[in-house]
This record gives structure tokens, C-alpha cells and sequence, in this order.
């Protein structure tokens, strides 16, 4: 995880275990928070932390840097500075685990990793029929290149929250 | 591989689309329904897509002449016996499917390769009352709409298909311009089963009949995502129904895995006939 400090408010980046989120929120109680928070429950982390006034998605960002941002509230100060930083937030009225962009392409690519299991097809023509099938901008396994980590730990948060089993990540994500 | 002469068979969406491209390579084509209503909507779609691929610039000069000739349309009774390929493209009906390919096995060359557009049948299933050497020579071409504009050939092998005859059909359509993806005959194949959570994970997310929230979410995978369509607008698109449809049909196919389960907001909309654009109500409301 990396910080930036900001007077009395503290922008989170990076990724962490639950346990050191919080512990990083215990630790600064008296500050207003705003944390990427894209693999784990926003209503658990809401309810326990009155300083966490924001939450965002930076870890799934691509080149393009667009980013889902949530406001319990809202500052301008951390809008100026994430758009400093390259990031183009758009900001989302309501919370979900894993926001919108992660937790749907998660549950994509997931399954392109059993479809690979299956033996269904390669991982090049899985990429292909994608991106030439339905127009998606790019293939399941491209985009999990260096995300495996976050997907697998937003997947069992899901699972952990609503007990689904659609939720359990392919071991290939492990 | 050489194909030079195609048989497509049912004029519907699909196989107008293909049996159009085929002909804008240059091949003979021969498009066949029973219904003439439907061959005259063909006829006319063939002629719509030349004028307009042709004032693009997008089609050989030589051929453009020669196009509308290219595409004969037909009767069944007008059928030949020496096509290079045949590409049914008619209606999801398991029984029709299979008392159409057992006729064509019967009365096709040997040679001829016989294909399936399917989007839900296994290709075994689809052949096996035909003779052991059409087996060998049968497969899935799952193309997509529109096929002159989508570059994806899914080939799908089933366990009797010649591999060499997949392997000749990939390089065939790569050459022509054609992204074509292997792919094991199985439910869905490739497209159809990874796509699925593109709309079940955000009707989770929405969770509630809510069209500020379906809003949000397509906005949100357009902009973040890149997508080009939203999840809830491209279901109103297909027809909230015919998703539905699919999703339950892969669902059961994978004996009911939590990871295809149709979401109850599906049913109800499709219960209470809000089927998307084509009734002017599904996720949104349309004037």
C-alpha cells in the first residue's frame, strides 16, 4: 500500500490484505480516509470506520486509468489529485462489493479460466472469439495479466459475503 | 482447401449474412428456404449490403459486377448434390435440425462438408444418426451477427470430426479474413459461455428492478470497461427473453452450476412480457 497525505486526509493506494486495511484505518482514526477498497465489502468497511469517507477502484485500472469512485463524502481535494495522478474517477451513487467494473469482468474472466480448464479452447482463441465475437476491447486473459491476485481475493470476499458458490475462483487464479 | 460452391440453408438473419459473405469472396452460393416471403427479404438484404460495402469501397471491383449473380436463391427441390460446404442456419429445433441433416447425408457428395450454426446444440448430438463417413466430415461454424461485419468463426470439432478438417476450415477462414477460435463441442462453446456473466454479475449488482441503477451500470461498463454496449441495453436489444432463454439453457446444460444461474429479475420481466426494445419495455422504457 502507498499514501498520499493531504493536511487531515489520507488517499490509499495499492492493494492489502483486509486485516492490514483496517489496521491501516485503526491507525490513522483521526484523519479523513479515502482507500482503494476494490476486493473487499464497502458496507462492512463503512459501518466499522466513520474516518473512511471514500472509497475507489484504482486496482483494476488499465492504461486508460478510468476509475470508479464512491463518496460517503465528497471532497474535491481528492478529485484534483487523483486526476493530477492520471486517473479519470467516475464517481458511482451506490456500493457494491467489488464495484461495477471489477466484480463483472472478475466473474469473465473467471470463467474463461474454467473454460480453459475444460479444455474448451486455447487461451489465444478464447481471447479472440471475445474481442471478434462480442466486441469486447480486450480478451478475458488479457485482462487478468497481473490481476490474478486481486481477482482471486475480490472472488472470495464475494463468496465469503453471499455464500454463492458462482462466487469460488478457478484454481489457475490461486 | 478449396470452397467454391456453398449451400446455406434458412434465409433468417444469419444465413442471409453468410451466405452474402461467402459470395462477396467471389463463391457460388446457394441460399435455400421454403419460404419465398423470406427469400424476397434475403434477395433484398444481398442487394442492400453490395450497394453499401460497394459505395465503401470495400468490395473487388470484378466481383461487384458479378455479386447479385453469385447468390442463387432457392427451394429445397432446387438443391445440388456437389456443394463444397453446406451451412445450416435454421431455426433451434433439435428434431428439425437432425431430419434436415440426415436428408443432406443422404443426398450430398460424400465430399461435401456439412455444417451446423448453432449456438445451443452439441454438434455430437447433431450427427449422430448420420453415416460414419459424414461424421468425420460434419462440424460447427458458429458465425456472428452480422456475419459480414463480425470477424469470429467459432470451428467446433465435435468427438468425430476430422481434425485435419477443423484445422483446413481455421487456416481457410484466416486467409478470407475471419478471426476463427477452435473450440470443443461443448454447451455454449466459447462466446456464449464467457459472455454470460457480462449480464449476470450486473443484474446481481442491481440486484432490484431499478433503471437509475441499470443506468449507472451500463454507463459505468462502457466508460470504465470499455464495452461497447451496456449489459442492460444490449439485453433489451436481443430481447430480454431470448437471453433468458440462452442463460437457462447453458445453465441446464452445465447441470444447473451456480456460475450460469439466471437471476429471478430475468424471469420476471420475461413474465411480465417487458422483452426489451422490441415491446417498448424490458430494463428501460422506450417510446
Amino acid at each position: 500500500m502507498n499514501n498520499i497525505y493531504l493536511d487531515d486526509v489520507i488517499i490509499n493506494f495499492g492493494f492489502g490484505t483486509k486485516e492490514e486495511k483496517k489496521n491501516f484505518l485503526r491507525e490513522h482514526a483521526s484523519k479523513s480516509i479515502y482507500m482503494d477498497l476494490t476486493c473487499y465489502d464497502p458496507k462492512e468497511f463503512y459501518e466499522e470506520f466513520p474516518q473512511l469517507k471514500g472509497i475507489f477502484s484504482a486496482l483494476f485500472a488499465d492504461e486508460a486509468k478510468r476509475i470508479e469512485i464512491h463518496f460517503r463524502e465528497e471532497n474535491p481535494l481528492v478529485l484534483n489529485h487523483l486526476k493530477e495522478l492520471g486517473y479519470h474517477p467516475i464517481q458511482v451513487s451506490f456500493t457494491s462489493c467489488g464495484f461495477i467494473f471489477p466484480r463483472t469482468i472478475s466473474q469473465i474472466i473467471n470463467e474463461a479460466y474454467f473454460a480453459l480448464e475444460d479444455g474448451i479452447a486455447t487461451k489465444e482463441d478464447i481471447n479472440r472469439a471475445m474481442k471478434f465475437g462480442v466486441n469486447y476491447p480486450k480478451g478475458p486473459f488479457e485482462w487478468s495479466e497481473g490481476k490474478e491476485l486481486y481477482i482471486k481475493t475480490l472472488l472470495e470476499e464475494l463468496h465469503t459475503l453471499t455464500k454463492d458458490n458462482r462466487y469460488i475462483p478457478n484454481k489457475a487464479l490461486l | 482447401m478449396n470452397i467454391n460452391k456453398v449451400l446455406v440453408i434458412g434465409a433468417g438473419t444469419m444465413g442471409s449474412g453468410i451466405a452474402w459473405w461467402f459470395s462477396s469472396l467471389g463463391i457460388q452460393v446457394h441460399l435455400q428456404d421454403e419460404s419465398q416471403e423470406q427469400l424476397e427479404k434475403a434477395k433484398k438484404y444481398c442487394e442492400e449490403q453490395t450497394y453499401r460495402w460497394a459505395t465503401k469501397n470495400k468490395l473487388d471491383q470484378r466481383i461487384t459486377q458479378d455479386l447479385l449473380q453469385l447468390v442463387k436463391f432457392i427451394k429445397k427441390s432446387e438443391w445440388d448434390h456437389d456443394y463444397d460446404l453446406v451451412i445450416e442456419a435454421i431455426i433451434e429445433n433439435l428434431e428439425i435440425k437432425k431430419n434436415l441433416f440426415k436428408e443432406l447425408d443422404e443426398v450430398m457428395d460424400k465430399k461435401t462438408v456439412i455444417a451446423s450454426n448453432t449456438s445451443s446444440f452439441p454438434i455430437a448430438l447433431l450427427s449422430q444418426d448420420l453415416s460414419p463417413e459424414r461424421k468425420v466430415n460434419f462440424l460447427g461454424l458458429h458465425f456472428f451477427n452480422p456475419a459480414p461485419v463480425m470477424k469470429l468463426v467459432e470451428v467446433i470439432s465435435s468427438k468425430d470430426s476430422s481434425q485435419k478438417l477443423a484445422n483446413d476450415l481455421y487456416a481457410w477462414f484466416e486467409e478470407k479474413g475471419k478471426f476463427p477460435a477452435h473450440c470443443k463441442d461443448s454447451p455454449g462453446f466459447i462466446v456464449n459461455r464467457v459472455a454470460r456473466n457480462f449480464y449476470g454479475e450486473p443484474l446481481r449488482i442491481a440486484a432490484e428492478d431499478d433503471e437509475k441503477k441499470f443506468k449507472e451500470i451500463d454507463q459505468v461498463l462502457k466508460e470504465v470497461g470499455g464495452f461497447r454496449m451496456g449489459p442492460f441495453e444490449l439485453m433489451d436489444l436481443i430481447g430480454i427473453d431470448v437471453n433468458y432463454s440462452v442463460t437457462c439453457s447453458v445453465w441446464n446444460a452445465y447441470n444447473q452450476e451456480p456460475r450460469f444461474a439466471p437471476h429471478p429479475l430475468q424471469e420476471k420481466l420475461v413474465n411480465e412480457k417487458r422483452l426489451g426494445r422490441k415491446s417498448k419495455r424490458g430494463f428501460y422504457q422506450y417510446e
